[in-house]
């Protein structure tokens, strides 16, 4: 434990003094907000959203009024037939149907549950993304009141009213994501095939140090550097950007956490197979690309083609970002994201088992 | 006292080249050992074998006691380290590198006197990057002695530094001898040798060819009536140049 500490001590004060891994860490990230965040505030604007009630009953009512109080969206009632017209004419951004059997009533085992269908506009992801947030959101807080013992309809109106999703309330959690993933890989992927070439590690490996010890040290170096990334974005992202964060801050520093974890054994992996410097620049962007614009950091994943989407929807930074997401825009619990957390989870083994078979100390 | 390292029959092939092929020989407790040879020799390979840093193919090697290919850990316990192209953490003073070490060992020590003992205590504080050449080499001494090592390894430890550096760490490498430890050196340069070393192996295409003191080693040649083409001189260029620039370090 001793030597743990010691090793980390030193590692983290060296990471402290190393201005371009600081700069990369710390305001790369933060321009990438800042420039999403202000781009697109202002003609991202409000989402077209169409309402086709078939049920007509109070529950219906309930959740029409609810979704025409939110600023964000702008409602309007119409005919499935006619909304998709206007869709397809990129007229509108999105349709929602709520179905003749439409309740809000606790499920009974052996009953289905009333199906509300989405569809949305695939050239305004964006808005799509956020819209259905909301709607996901509004949904998930009509039936949380109700499965309640407590009458709690006061609340609930009141938070669903709070409900007002903006573009960058969406960013954030993707922004998170993909610097915890960003961080991860390249920092440690570069710090060590650069000790790697340059006979750091030849070194340390001349004296008998535990070697479970100096790649735990790396780890909870940058766990360290990881939360204090966290922390700085998200509170740039409450100053500047008034953002919305719904859920607590512990569930997503632990997912975080989680995120970084998994995307270390990458950055271990890709160490270990590299030979040179040069190589892990090419390696990690093969790596990361794909999830930048696939796993919803930006917009939605829903933008992704629809053949890969069974890939996408299996990507590492997509359980990620919406765990994180849920986290943040739905208030949701570390229980409700437990699919993604299992995701996470299973691809810590995977990337676990990876690295431990790509990086050897012994041939350094 | 039984010799403190040990070596019989090591060899060690890479692909096509063997590299060692099959050297046998002992470094007594306290002694200077120097191996000598060309580049490609085998020098490197050898050392680090005994450092237990690679395994040989064959043979026997016991360093402190400790059977090298059995206990690699062991050996490490025991033995200090400079290790050829070889580098320190980045963005570490010379201090925290030397904290850095004995962290590695598991072990308190002085920091500060251990850069005393290679006159670097004045540089403690500062950066072990923006360090000069001859600096580094004496913190790479540093960091080697961090666990009061038995055998302390040095390869190629005066290569790339400027006259005035070598001589000073050849008075380190004494001091340090004198204190108890034993040496046990590479090198190219065969001055270096015949002022530091008690014993000399001469190795050449993964073979020792010839083990000796410096003297002997030279009586013998003349024995078989070697003579020079060119009367020796009573100074070298390189008297010229430490008369005219000085003992000295020079450093920044």
């Amino acid at each position: 434990m001793r030597q743990i500490a010691r090793l980390t001590a030193a590692l983290l004060r060296a990471y402290l003094r190393d201005r371009i891994a600081l700069f990369f860490s710390l305001i790369v990230p933060l321009m990438l907000m800042v420039i999403f965040g202000y781009l697109n505030l202002g003609e991202f604007g409000r989402v077209s959203l169409a309402i086709d009630d078939q049920a007509k009953n109070s529950a219906s009512d309930q959740l029409t009024t609810i979704l025409k109080g939110i600023d964000t969206l702008d409602v309007t009632e119409s005919s499935t037939d006619a909304a998709l017209t206007k869709l397809r004419r990129t007229e509108l951004d999105m349709l929602v149907v709520i179905p003749a059997d439409f309740a809000i009533a606790p499920a009974r085992p052996g009953q289905t549950v009333p199906q509300v269908t989405v569809y949305g506009d695939d050239a305004r992801p964006q808005q799509v993304a956020v819209g259905r947030q909301i709607i996901a959101s509004v949904i998930d807080r009509i039936s949380f009141a109700v499965t309640q013992t407590a009458p709690v309809v006061g609340v609930k109106d009141e938070s669903v009213q709070g409900v007002r999703l903006r573009y960058v309330d969406f960013l954030v959690p993707g922004i998170l994501g993909v610097n915890i993933m960003q961080l991860a890989v390249f920092s440690v992927a570069f710090a060590l095939v650069a000790d790697k070439q340059r006979g750091v590690l030849r070194r340390i490996m001349a004296t008998p140090v535990r070697i479970a010890n100096l790649l735990t040290a790396h780890v909870i170096t940058r766990l360290f550097i990881a939360t204090g990334q966290v922390a700085v974005l998200l509170i740039v992202a409450l100053v500047l950007f008034n953002v919305t964060i719904v859920g607590g801050l512990g569930p997503l520093v632990v997912v975080a956490l989680l995120g970084t974890l998994l995307f270390l054994t990458i950055g271990f992996a890709l160490a270990g197979w590299a030979q040179t410097e040069n190589q892990v620049p090419a390696i990690a962007q093969l790596i990361t690309l794909p999830q930048f614009f696939f796993s919803g950091v930006f917009f939605s994943k829903n933008a992704a083609p629809e053949v890969i989407r069974p890939i996408t929807n299996l990507l590492p930074l997509t359980f990620l970002n919406d765990a994180l997401r849920e986290i943040s825009v739905q208030g949701a619990s570390l229980w409700d994201v437990r699919t993604q957390i299992a995701g996470l989870i299973v691809w810590i083994g995977l990337g676990f088992l990876l690295a431990v078979r790509l990086f050897r100390f012994e041939r350094f | 006292m039984p010799p403190i390292v040990q070596v019989a029959d090591l060899r060690k092939r890479y692909g096509e080249i063997e590299a060692v092929r099959g050297i046998s020989f002992d470094v007594q407790q306290g002694e200077v050992f120097g191996m000598l040879g060309p580049n490609g020799a085998g020098k490197t390979t050898t050392v680090e074998i005994l450092e237990g840093l690679r395994k040989a193919d064959t043979g026997s090697a016991r360093v402190a006691g400790v059977d090298v290919f059995a206990d690699p850990s062991g050996v490490k316990q025991r033995i200090g380290v400079q290790l050829q192209a070889s580098a320190f953490p980045e963005h570490l003073t010379a201090r925290e590198t030397v904290d850095f070490f004995a962290a590695c060992y598991d072990l308190d020590v002085d920091a500060i006197g251990l850069l005393r003992a290679v006159e670097l205590d004045e540089r403690a504080g500062q950066l072990q990057e923006r360090l000069s050449g001859g600096q580094r080499q004496r913190l790479s001494i540093a960091t080697a002695l961090v666990n009061s090592p038995q055998v302390l390894f040095l390869d190629e430890p005066t290569t790339g530094l400027d006259p005035q550096a070598r001589r000073n760490l050849w008075g380190l490498i004494q001091s340090i001898r004198r204190g108890g430890t034993t040496v046990f050196l590479t090198t190219h340069y065969l001055d270096e040798a015949e002022v530091l070393c008690d014993r000399v192996a001469i190795m050449d295409q993964g073979r020792i060819v010839a083990m000796d003191p410096p003297r002997k080693l030279i009586g013998d040649l003349l024995a078989r009536g070697f003579t020079k083409p060119v009367a020796q001189q009573q100074a070298s260029l390189e008297d010229v140049f430490l008369d005219l620039t000085g003992h000295e370090l020079r450093e920044a």
